[in-house]
C-alpha cells in the first residue's frame, strides 16, 4: 500500500513537471486547428470544430512557408554536415595528439562561446557585405558555422577522450593503419556523440532567428523569419502562427526520435577493463 | 623449432624529454623462445615491449627481426601480435568480429576468416561466445578473446603485456598453464612482460631482469634464482626475498655477527661483503647464529619464521608445521654452497 502511494506521488510529480513543458506546445497545437475567432475567444474554448484552414493557408496559400521550409532545410543541413566534417577530425586531434598549449587551445574554443551573439551582428554584417555574401546561403551558413563549430568540437572531444589509446594501438598492430584505426575502431564508438552533436547543431541552426533576419531576409528567408510575418503592427495571426510553428517543429521531432536510440546507445557502450585514459 | 622469429635489440635507448627510460638495452631472443621481461614497475620492461611492437620510437639503437632492421618499420608491417594489459578489445564488435579483425584488415576472404576465427576460438576455448560482445564477457573470457585475436593470423612474434594481471588468483594459475601449453603448441617466439617473479619463473625459457632502465641479468629461471648477478636481483626474486646480511669474507669463511661459516669460494684478502641466504637455505642447527623467533607465519605446507639476530631481521622457510613458538631461541646455519656473496659497494656477485 505504501509503495502504491509512493508511486502515485512520483507519477503526479513527474506529470506536473512534464506538463510545464508540454502545455505551450499543446496549446499551440490546439490553436493551430482553431479559427482566428476561436483563438481570441474569452474565456478560451477547449471544445471547438477543428479546421485545417490554417495549415492549408500556411502551406499552400498566398503566404506559403514551403519555400522557407526549404531555405531552413538547406541552411541547417549544410551547417550540420560542414560542422561534422570539420569538428570530428578536429575533436579527434584535440583528444589524441600531444602538442604544446593543448589545454589552452581547448579553453580558447570555449571562449568563443562566451561572447553574446548580439555583439557580433554588426561585425558580421560588415564582413558579409564586403564579401558580397549578404542574404546568401553561403553567408548565413558560414555565420552559423562560427557558432556551431566550437560547440561541436568541445562536445565531441570528451567522446573521443573516452576511447583508450590502446584500442587504436591494437588496431595499428592488426594492420588497420592510422586511417583504418580511426574509421573501424574510433568512429563507430563515437556514433552516440555524433548523434548528440547533430541534434544540437541542427536545433540551433533550425531555430536561429536573429542572424537569419538581419543577415538574410529576402532571398534567404528561413522559416523562423517567415513565421515572423504573421505578426504585424495591425494584428497577430495566432492560428496561422501556431500552424507554422507546428510545421516547423515536425523535422526536429523526427530527427529527435531517430537520434534517440543512438544517444542512449552512445551513453552505454564501453567494455574495456580499467576504463578510459584521461 | 621454428627458424623465424629471432629478435635482437642493439643498444636501444629511450628518452622522454629529460628522463632516460632505457639506457642502452642489448638483447637477443631466439626463435620459438618464451622470453620474459621481468622487473618492478617503471623499470622499462613495458617500454621495451612497445619498442618491439613499433608503438614507441627509439631514441637510439636498433631493432632487428630475423636479420632485418625494423627499427623504423610501422607496427602493422612487423608481423607481430600483442595482448594488452587492458586487452583493448573493440567494444562495438562481436567476439567473432574482434578475432577476425586482423584478417579482415589484410583482405582475407570471408570463408577464410570464418575458418581461422573458429580455429583460434577453439584453441582458447571460447567458441561458444562468438556472438557476444566484449561487454558481456567476464575478465577471463575477455582475456581469451584478446589471445585469440593475437594468434589468429599466426604472427612471427607474440607480445604479451602483463596479460594475467587483471585475473583473480585461481584463474591466473589456470591461464598460466594454458598459456604455456599454447606457446609450446604454436612455437611462436613470445615476449612476455610481468612484474610477478613467480609467473616469470614458471613460464620462461629465459628471463631478462630489468632494473631502472637496464637489463641486469639474462638467464634461465634456474640461473636467475640460483646465481643472481646482483643484490637487486637477489632481493627481487624469490618469496620471501633473500636475506641480506652484512658480513666479512676471508679465505673460505664469512664472519656474520661474530660467527664463522664456511663458504664455497675463496678470498685472499679480507673483504666487506653482503651475504645473501635464501629463506629456504637457513637451517635450524645446534651451533651457529643465535636468533630469536619474533613471529611465525603458518602457511599450511610450510611456515615462515620471522627471526631477529642482533637487530637484523631474517626470514626462514621451513617445511610443514614447526614445533617452535614465538619468543623461542634457535641456532641458525647454512650449507657452504647456499651462500651468495655480493660486493658491499657495487652490489655485484662475487662467487
Amino acid at each position: 500500500m505504501k509503495k502504491m502511494t509512493r508511486l502515485t506521488l512520483l507519477y503526479l510529480a513527474a506529470g506536473l513537471l512534464v506538463s510545464v513543458w508540454v502545455f505551450p506546445v499543446l496549446w499551440a497545437f490546439l490553436t493551430s486547428f482553431k479559427t482566428e475567432r476561436d483563438v481570441l475567444a474569452y474565456p478560451p474554448v477547449f471544445f471547438f470544430t477543428p479546421t485545417f484552414a490554417n495549415y492549408h493557408e500556411v502551406l499552400f496559400g498566398n503566404a506559403s512557408i514551403l519555400p522557407n521550409l526549404w531555405s531552413s532545410l538547406v541552411v541547417t543541413c549544410a551547417t550540420v554536415v560542414l560542422t561534422l566534417c570539420i569538428a570530428v577530425p578536429a575533436a579527434y586531434a584535440l583528444a589524441r595528439l600531444r602538442y604544446p598549449f593543448k589545454r589552452a587551445s581547448g579553453f580558447y574554443i570555449l571562449v568563443t562561446q562566451m561572447l553574446p551573439p548580439v555583439g557580433l551582428v554588426i561585425p558580421y554584417y560588415l564582413a558579409l557585405q564586403r564579401l558580397g555574401w549578404l542574404d546568401t546561403y553561403t553567408g548565413l551558413i558560414i555565420i552559423y558555422l562560427t557558432f556551431s563549430l566550437p560547440f561541436a568540437i568541445w562536445l565531441l572531444v570528451s567522446y573521443f577522450e573516452d576511447i583508450p589509446f590502446e584500442m587504436e594501438e591494437a588496431a595499428l598492430l592488426d594492420r588497420a593503419g592510422r586511417w583504418g584505426a580511426f574509421w573501424h575502431i574510433v568512429l563507430p564508438q563515437v556514433r552516440g556523440g555524433i548523434a548528440v552533436t547533430t541534434v544540437f547543431v541542427f536545433l540551433n541552426a533550425w531555430n536561429e532567428f536573429m542572424f537569419a533576419v538581419l543577415l538574410g531576409g529576402n532571398r534567404v528567408r528561413p522559416i523562423t523569419v517567415a513565421m515572423f510575418n504573421f505578426i504585424s503592427v495591425e494584428q497577430t495571426q495566432w492560428a496561422k502562427l501556431a500552424a507554422g510553428a507546428m510545421v516547423a517543429m515536425a523535422p526536429v521531432i523526427v530527427l529527435g526520435i531517430l537520434a534517440q536510440r543512438h544517444i542512449v546507445k552512445g551513453l552505454t557502450v564501453g567494455a574495456v577493463k580499467g576504463g578510459g585514459r584521461r | 623449432m621454428k627458424t623465424s622469429g629471432n629478435v635482437r635489440l642493439q643498444q636501444v635507448v629511450k628518452r622522454h624529454g629529460e628522463t632516460t627510460v632505457l639506457h642502452g638495452i642489448d638483447l637477443e631472443i631466439e626463435a620459438g623462445e618464451f622470453f620474459v621481461l621481468l622487473g618492478p614497475s617503471g623499470s622499462g620492461k613495458t617500454t621495451t615491449l612497445r619498442i618491439l611492437a613499433g608503438l614507441e620510437e627509439v631514441s637510439g639503437g636498433e631493432v632487428w627481426f630475423d636479420g632485418q632492421n625494423i627499427t623504423h618499420t610501422d607496427p602493422g608491417e612487423r608481423d607481430v601480435a600483442m595482448v594488452f594489459q587492458s586487452y583493448a578489445l573493440y567494444p562495438h564488435m562481436t567476439v567473432e568480429k574482434n578475432i577476425g579483425f586482423p584478417l579482415k584488415m589484410i583482405g582475407a576472404s570471408v570463408t577464410e576468416i570464418k575458418r581461422s576465427v573458429e580455429d583460434a576460438a577453439q584453441r582458447v576455448g571460447i567458441k561458444h561466445l562468438l556472438e557476444r560482445r566484449p561487454g558481456q564477457l567476464s575478465g577471463g573470457q575477455q582475456q581469451r578473446v584478446a589471445l585469440a585475436r593475437a594468434i589468429v593470423r599466426e604472427p612471427r612474434l607474440f607480445l604479451l603485456d602483463e596479460p594475467l594481471s587483471n585475473l583473480d588468483a585461481k584463474l591466473r594459475l589456470e591461464t598460466r598453464l594454458e598459456l604455456h601449453q599454447l606457446q609450446r603448441d604454436l612455437g611462436v617466439t613470445t615476449v612476455y612482460v610481468t612484474h610477478d617473479q613467480e609467473e616469470a619463473m614458471t613460464l620462461a625459457d629465459r628471463i631478462a631482469v630489468f632494473m631502472d632502465g637496464r637489463i641486469v641479468q639474462v638467464g634461465t629461471p634456474r640461473e636467475i634464482f640460483g646465481q643472481p648477478a646482483q643484490i637487486s636481483v637477489a632481493g627481487f626474486i624469490g618469496t620471501p626475498p633473500m636475506n641480506l646480511i652484512p658480513a666479512v669474507w676471508h679465505q673460505q669463511h664469512v664472519t656474520v655477527f661474530g660467527e664463522k661459516f664456511e663458504v664455497n669460494a675463496n678470498s685472499t684478502e679480507v673483504r666487506e661483503v653482503t651475504l645473501g641466504i635464501r629463506p629456504t637455505d637457513l637451517r635450524l642447527t645446534t651451533v651457529g647464529l643465535t636468533a630469536q623467533v619474533r613471529y611465525i607465519e603458518d602457511l599450511g605446507d610450510y611456515s615462515i619464521l620471522n627471526l631477529k639476530v642482533l637487530g637484523q631481521s631474517l626470514k626462514a622457510k621451513v617445511q610443514g608445521l614447526t614445533a617452535l613458538h614465538e619468543g623461542d631461541t634457535v641456532q641458525l646455519g647454512f650449507a657452504p654452497d647456499a651462500a651468495h656473496l655480493f660486493d658491499r659497494s657495487t652490489g655485484l656477485r662475487l662467487n
